[in-house]
């Protein structure tokens, strides 16, 4: 990241993370230099964070906010607000119509939902379970008499008054969204499509404007815990987003932008702050990465990358395979099983701010679930924290200094970290503190080691064939600990790791994807004249989709010659209620011949995710959903691409030496100091390479190099 | 060990299986640690490389049962999480486990220990890459519908340990469908039987295993797709033990394999002494077995009678954190399907104890070894005759452990830990059942497990959680409607919280819930009830109510086809008040099953029929009195409580309030409050009197058969029980109670004849008898 001022730079790409304690914001000009800018986040008003953290990250170049601003095509926002408004109920006054004898589901939940996210502990803990306060209270939820089966057969017709009064009774309430949600109305959506017209009507009458949500329009997939919960997120949280974001986008309008800002979602692609399935953007910043690891993937030629991000809080691994993502179709975000599609992401609740406690019965070492976050640790005088941290044991070690936490905003206290240490971890094991203290970070990587080993095994495939990403804050710390001794193809580290989601977002495709439940069954020797009408089947499915994707583009001034289409597939063997999603090897689906090529690519897929053995062909399969994805070409930040240099890193990048322990001895490990490094320099560990963001750690028996793109390379020696 | 021997024997290090195991026992009873480790070297000496073992090894085995269960079509494994995957040493002691149905730690533990003890080494030998399955209910399993595939480890020729997967199936092929029948009274009616039996080599499975097992069960596309899960769980958790020694040795692997347990053991002993209060516990569990009803139907006369089955413990802690249960005076086993073998009741109560003792990462076999069991041989949990039935053993043991729970609970509350208190566990039912031809024409069973989310007992600073819970999965769920109408043809009409289901209490019991089916597309079609009935088989806590029982409402001919067709009203949501229907008065001409009958055998159903499945709430803690007004008026507004009970049962007088939801009125409350509390001083009598009267009635034996048989039993297989009994109720030795007076059969009673009595089979025994 060049910091040399240009006057006639012109500014093309924003990325934004806006995250629960610090927004960050990417800019990228048109010679694809990049500058990374931090402020705090403004919850209140969150536009003021981000003008903020612009005018910081702009200011390396010189420039001024309006000057930036006039030139940017592209910008895209994701962030922790919809998020933090359903976690804290802050959403809006919602009305639910279900089915009649079941308006206590949507309260009810899933119990799983009164243990999600829990430590293995606690799941089997029973007193430490509970409920959240469902989105949509009993007494805002109505019943329409009606029944569809699972074929979709009608078996009690809709009694059209139940739905009028339904309407009525939510309206008098003075409800500010209206979600309907009816079983089986993915298969058979006519009851539920005719009750979203009765309330509309109802609604028109009342001259209030409520808005309507079906569930079929919306997420038209299997179970309904997941399809309402999704749906009512729609009405609860996200058009106040849409409000948030209209707001944001207007801030940056009035200091001179042009463009319409976009906002990342779960699915992997960025879609308009317009688009009509808001609640996708439940959860975005973390997928920042992800995205930004295939887009450098695609342009250097990466085709399977284990994404590892560690913050203060938790470890996110996410593998691309192929150049592509995988993504999940039912997960869970905020304790609610959703219906959304997620890229897949695994988390463990470990990361460089967990609590290191002992297990006063067993003695066993136990790391996290909870952290101090912001608050660093023990080690920070004024945090009033008096549990160690991993941090804690970071300083004691030499990883971080103490001066220079933050560029220097927090002075951290070394000697408060190895008391702390020592009394509640070193002395019950009868360890030294250095050798604890070691033995925690030690703990920790083989966690996050044994965890990325596990993520990328579980999936069938080895490290062997994976080059590694390592960002976030925290992340180039650990880098070497979790990946030693995996034997990953190579070890990345990219200088710009601690705004690398914000980068990432910046670089994320145009897209929408839209799903659709199916039900195809078929024998594995059926006749060719089966397998015919059934691909004709999900071909019409996939047209039903393309035009959704079409007309979201419309509305976004894109025509449909513009838009690059994608079809994609769920299937299982019969029966089974777990299905894989498969990217088709085929445009489009009509004969015989292609139905075997989509089976053939999901028997494959079956094999090695599971095991050979588990492959059941004999059942036949199910096509359980079809999936169309559309993209339109967007500009993105260019990867920089820089001259190389000697090996030996420059006089002025060496800023000194730190006392460094590891492996059961202290060592001089030389610091250097990030930005002054120039591509091609190599660095044989010990040392420790610094930037005010982030601190990258090379140990002995490591070294790293410096490629022309800006990434360091990390190997074992 | 002084073993002379030239056999060169599978274990590492070249002991056979047997030699194996008799050392580590041996160790473990001279030193009273487990293989004698009085020092865990490994643990002790490089806490670090034993935590980093523990965390890969643990995470790798949770990892297995999530990525496994994937692959079933059941939703009992894949929604309602009814799988578990368990690591082994050589010896078959469990290192670690998976969650989920944890209580099969110790059963599959059991079935190692059955083919170690009987020679399963020489024949049918134990090779690498073998395939085991076991669900013989004879040698420690809960009920033969958990069926277990068990796969020995090898580390460079030589066996170190072993993984067991096991999953609840939908249906074993017992006398009617489903998997916890109850029509049968004799294990030879319980289904498909296998015994630790080799079904695969080379990680294949044989043939003529396939062909037999799956024309075994009447839910074949489930039963393979359950095996294929448990096989790739195994195979999934061998290969990560296999990683894990090519990085840190075999040494360092073996070592942990058995110091891991005792660290277990130390630790169950620690959390001991942390949390209880050394003494003597005494509690008591009933449930009810009703079968004189016709609409119970046996193949055997002398099984046509109504019992109760009891078990009364006394749980002693000492000193040290070491502790002894004793379940003297339990009822004989009966002419049922709720038997339990010894190691299924010692292994869940272990469960049971993960949930509030030891909520910790270290679950293993370790507890079992820290915990001394006396069930007397012949008991309804060490039955004494090999025909003995198991089908649905849950039923009571459900019901005894919940005492169990609020013997520790009382600990707790001594110890001040009030958040960990809990009132007792709900009667995990109604199991809904049945089978004949589904909506996709193909001869089915189901058995729905929604009642894995029940209601949870109170604790003693807030009420149990509703709909939320089982005590044989803590991870309870109910599962989306929409994929039990994908399993079952049976379409939901109502879904709803049932009130009053839960104890009342100054912290009620958390409130079950209860699902109205109608049948639709079913033919040949039959579907049973399974729960309690006359009895409440929790009790709630410090002056805590239990949570309601059970019983059972079905309608035939139901009309419900012509009423759809003509738009008049019909049943959907809950059944309310069951004392006050709603639904009957809707359904004239129908033929209606509303009592106390909760225990059914297979009845004929057809579509346009319904069936109620009401799953129960959890008992109360503390005088109902005591609780706060606005928290009864919350209960009634919120479905949780029926208004009625608001005054008889806490006391409180509602008034309306704004919008048709009720308010306490506080004054005229405590008015009431005081009123009732003058009502219970007016009602009674010095404990002095009240048990003479109580005396005179046991002179008199004044008391339904059932419970005469009842006491009979316990006397008969307790001496102890029944000498305190006469002790306390001072009774004179003419005063006797006999089966043999009583006007019903008592088969069973003076023959039987054990498993160990057979041929060349040598009984593992791990507990005292």
């Amino acid at each position: 990241m060049t910091q040399t001022a240009r006057n006639a730079r012109s500014v093309q790409v924003l990325g934004i993370d806006a995250g629960g304690t610090m927004t960050d914001t990417f800019f990228v000009d048109a010679d694809g230099d990049f500058v990374v800018g931090k402020a705090q986040t403004t919850p209140a008003n969150e536009a003021q964070g981000l003008l903020e953290s612009s005018r910081e990250g702009l200011e390396h170049w010189g420039l001024t906010l309006e000057d930036a601003l006039r030139n940017i095509q592209t910008g895209v926002y994701s962030g922790t607000a919809m998020l933090n408004r359903v976690v804290q109920r802050k959403g809006l006054r919602v009305g639910l119509i279900v089915n009649a004898g079941m308006e206590d589901f949507h309260r009810m939940g899933r119990a799983i939902q009164a243990y999600l996210g829990f430590a293995y502990e606690d799941r089997i803990h029973i007193n430490t379970h509970y409920y959240d306060d469902p989105l949509v209270p009993r007494d805002l939820t109505r019943g329409v008499a009606e029944r569809i089966d699972m074929m979709g057969t009608v078996v009690i017709p809709l009694n059209e008054d139940t739905a009028r009064t339904a309407a009525r009774e939510l309206i008098a309430e003075d409800v500010e969204g209206i979600v309907i949600s009816l079983l089986h109305s993915y298969k058979n959506p006519t009851h539920e499509r005719r009750v979203r017209d009765i309330v509309e009507d109802e609604v028109k009458a009342s001259g209030k404007p409520i808005p309507v949500f079906a569930s079929t329009d919306y997420y038209p997939v299997r179970k309904e815990t997941h399809r309402t919960n999704t749906t009512v997120l729609e009405a609860y949280a996200a058009e106040p987003s849409r409000q948030t974001l209209h707001g944001i986008s207007g801030a940056f309008k009035d200091h001179g932008s042009k463009f319409d800002f976009r906002v990342m979602a779960t699915h992997g692609g960025t879609i308009s702050w317009k688009a009509k399935e808001l609640a996708r953007t439940i959860v975005s910043g973390p997928i920042g990465g992800v995205i930004g690891a295939k887009y450098l993937g695609e342009k250097l030629g990466y085709r399977n990358i284990a994404c590892s991000d560690i913050g203060g809080t938790s470890f996110d691994v996410a593998l691309i395979t192929q150049g592509e993502l995988t993504i999940r179709n039912d997960p869970d975000m905020a304790r609610l099983v959703l219906s959304l599609p997620l890229v897949a992401m695994d988390s463990v609740g470990a990361g460089a701010g967990s609590f290191v406690r002992l297990d006063p019965y067993t003695k066993a070492i136990k790391l996290g679930p909870d952290s101090a976050g912001y608050r660093v640790g023990v080690c920070w005088a004024e945090s009033g924290i008096d549990t160690v941290s991993i941090s804690d044991c970071h300083v004691v070690l030499g990883y971080l200094n103490p001066d220079n936490f933050l560029g220097g905003q927090v002075k951290l206290d070394r000697q408060r970290a190895w008391d702390a240490i020592k009394v509640q971890v070193a002395d019950p094991l009868g360890m030294s503190v250095e050798d604890a203290a070691a033995g925690v970070i030690e703990l920790l990587d083989a966690e996050l080691r044994d965890y990325m080993r596990s993520m990328i095994s579980g999936k069938g495939y080895s490290p062997g064939s994976f080059t590694c990403f390592s960002y976030g804050g925290a992340g180039p710390v650990h880098t070497y600990g979790y990946t030693e001794g995996l034997g990953f193809e190579d070890v990345i580290v990219p200088a710009w790791a601690a705004g690398f989601s914000a980068f990432g977002c910046a670089a994320a495709d145009f897209e929408y994807r839209y799903d659709k439940s199916l039900d195809i069954n078929i024998d594995t020797d059926a006749h060719e004249a089966d397998k015919a009408s059934q691909a004709e089947v999900l071909q019409a499915a996939w047209d039903e989709l393309t035009e959704r994707v079409l007309e979201e583009f419309e509305r976004n001034g894109y025509a449909a010659d513009k838009v690059e289409l994608q079809p994609g597939f769920r299937m299982q063997y019969r029966g089974q209620l777990n299905d894989l999603e498969i990217e088709s090897p085929i445009a489009s689906a009509g004969g015989a011949d292609d139905w075997d090529r989509l089976v053939s690519a999901f028997n494959d897929t079956y094999g090695r995710v599971y095991a050979a053995s588990a492959r059941s062909p004999e059942l036949g399969y199910s096509v359980t959903g079809a999936i169309m994805r559309g993209t339109v070409p967007i500009p993105k930040p260019k990867i920089p691409e820089e001259p190389l240099h000697d090996a030996t890193p420059p006089r002025e990048a060496r800023t000194g030496t730190r006392q460094f322990y590891r492996k059961g001895r202290w060592v001089e490990a030389q610091l250097y100091r990030m930005e002054t490094l120039l591509p091609g320099n190599q660095i044989v560990g010990p040392a420790i390479i610094e930037s005010d963001a982030t601190t990258f750690v090379v140990p002995d028996g490591f070294e790293t190099w410096l490629d022309e793109h800006r990434l360091f390379h990390l190997k074992e020696l | 060990m002084n073993i002379q021997t030239d056999i060169k024997g599978i274990v590492r290090g070249g002991e056979t299986l047997k030699q194996h195991r008799d050392k580590i026992m041996e160790a473990t009873k001279r030193s009273g640690h487990y293989a004698g480790l009085r020092h865990m070297e490994l643990r002790d000496e490089h806490p670090i490389k034993y935590n980093k073992l523990f965390s890969r090894l643990r995470a790798g085995v949770v990892d297995a049962r999530e990525t496994a269960k994937k692959i079933a079509a059941s939703p009992i494994v894949e929604q309602e999480g009814e799988l578990c995957f368990t690591l082994y040493n050589a010896a078959g002691d469990s290192i670690l486990t998976s969650t989920g149905i944890i209580i099969h730690v110790g059963t599959m533990g059991a079935a190692i220990k059955y083919m170690i003890e009987n020679g399963w080494e020489t024949n049918p030998g134990v090779k690498d890459r073998d395939i085991f399955c076991n669900n013989d209910s004879l040698i420690g399993n809960v009920h033969p519908c958990d069926i277990h595939t068990i796969v020995p480890i090898f580390h460079e020729g030589e066996l170190i340990g072993w993984v067991g997967g096991v999953t609840h199936v939908i249906d074993t092929g017992a006398v009617g469908p489903g998997s916890m029948t109850t029509g049968q009274v004799q294990r030879f009616g319980d289904g498909y039987s296998v015994t630790c039996r080799k079904i695969g080599e080379n990680d294949t499975l044989f043939r003529d295993w396939l062909h037999e097992s799956q024309r075994a069960v009447r839910t074949t596309r489930y039963w393979m797709l359950d095996e294929r899960t448990r096989v790739a769980g195994c195979h999934m958790i061998r290969k990560l033990v296999e990683e894990v020694i090519a990085d840190e040795g075999i040494d360092a692997y073996w070592q942990f394999a058995y110091e891991a347990v005792e660290h277990g053991r130390l630790g169950l002993q620690n959390r001991i002494k942390a949390m209880t209060i050394p003494g003597t516990y005494r509690q008591v569990g009933f449930v009810d077995v009703p079968y004189s009803h016709d609409d119970v139907r046996v193949p055997s006369d002398f099984a046509k009678v109504d019992t109760i089955m009891h078990t009364p413990s006394e749980m002693t802690i000492r000193k040290d954190g070491t502790w002894r249960l004793d379940f003297e005076g339990s009822s004989r086993w009966g002419w049922h399907t709720y038997n339990a073998h010894s190691v299924s009741f010692t292994s869940g109560i272990w469960v049971m104890m993960t949930q509030t003792l030891i909520p910790s990462e270290m679950i293993n076999d370790g507890a079992a070894y820290g915990t001394e069991f006396r069930l007397p041989k012949g008991t309804w949990m060490n039955p004494d005759d090999r025909r003995v039935a198991f089908a649905y053993s849950w039923h009571f043991l459900v019901s005894s452990w919940t005492a169990l729970w609020r013997g520790l609970s009382r600990s707790y509350f001594g110890r001040g830990y009030l958040e960990e208190v809990n009132a007792g566990n709900a009667n995990t039912s109604n199991w809904l059942q049945g089978g004949g031809f589904n909506q996709y024409d193909e001869i089915h069973a189901v058995n729905s497990f929604e009642c894995a989310a029940n209601g949870v007992g109170a604790s003693a600073v807030r009420d149990g959680i509703s709909h939320a819970a089982a005590i044989w999965n803590p991870e309870g769920d109910m599962g989306d409607m929409e994929i039990w109408e994908l399993a079952e043809p049976l379409v939901y009409l109502g879904r709803q919280i049932k009130a009053s289901s839960g104890g009342a209490g100054k912290y009620r019991g958390g409130c079950g819930f209860e699902s109205l089916r109608m049948v639709w597309n079913a033919k040949d079609w039959t579907m049973f009830f399974m729960g309690n009935g006359h009895i409440s088989s929790d009790w709630g806590l410090m002056g805590g109510y239990p949570a309601a029982s059970g019983y059972r409402f079905a309608a035939h001919d139901t009309g419900l086809k012509e009423k759809i067709a003509r738009g008049e009203p019909i049943p959907w949501g809950g059944d309310t008040d069951p004392e006050n229907p709603v639904w009957d008065g809707m359904l004239e001409g129908a033929r209606i099953k509303r009592d106390k009958q909760a225990i059914t055998t297979e009845e004929m159903f057809a579509d346009y029929d319904l069936y109620l499945n009401y799953m129960r709430g959890g008992p109360g803690f503390g005088d109902p009195l005591d609780r706060k007004p606005e928290a009864v008026a919350a209960d009634v507004n919120g479905g949780y409580l029926l208004a009625r009970f608001a005054d008889s049962v806490y006391g409180v007088v509602l008034a309306e309030g704004e919008r048709g939801r009720v308010v306490a009125d506080l004054a005229a409350t405590e008015a009431r409050r005081a009123e009732i509390r003058q009502e219970r001083l007016a009602q009674s009598v010095p404990t002095r009197d009240w048990m003479a009267g109580e005396r005179d009635k046991i002179l008199a034996k004044d008391a339904g058969t059932h419970v005469q048989q009842m006491y009979a039993a316990s006397f008969k297989l307790g001496p102890k029980f029944e000498r305190d009994f006469r002790a306390f109720w001072d009774l004179p030795d003419s005063w006797q109670l006999k089966e043999a007076d009583l006007p019903i059969p008592s088969y069973g009673k003076d023959y039987s004849m054990d498993l160990s009595e057979l041929p060349d089979v040598t009984i593992v025994k791990l507990v005292e008898e």
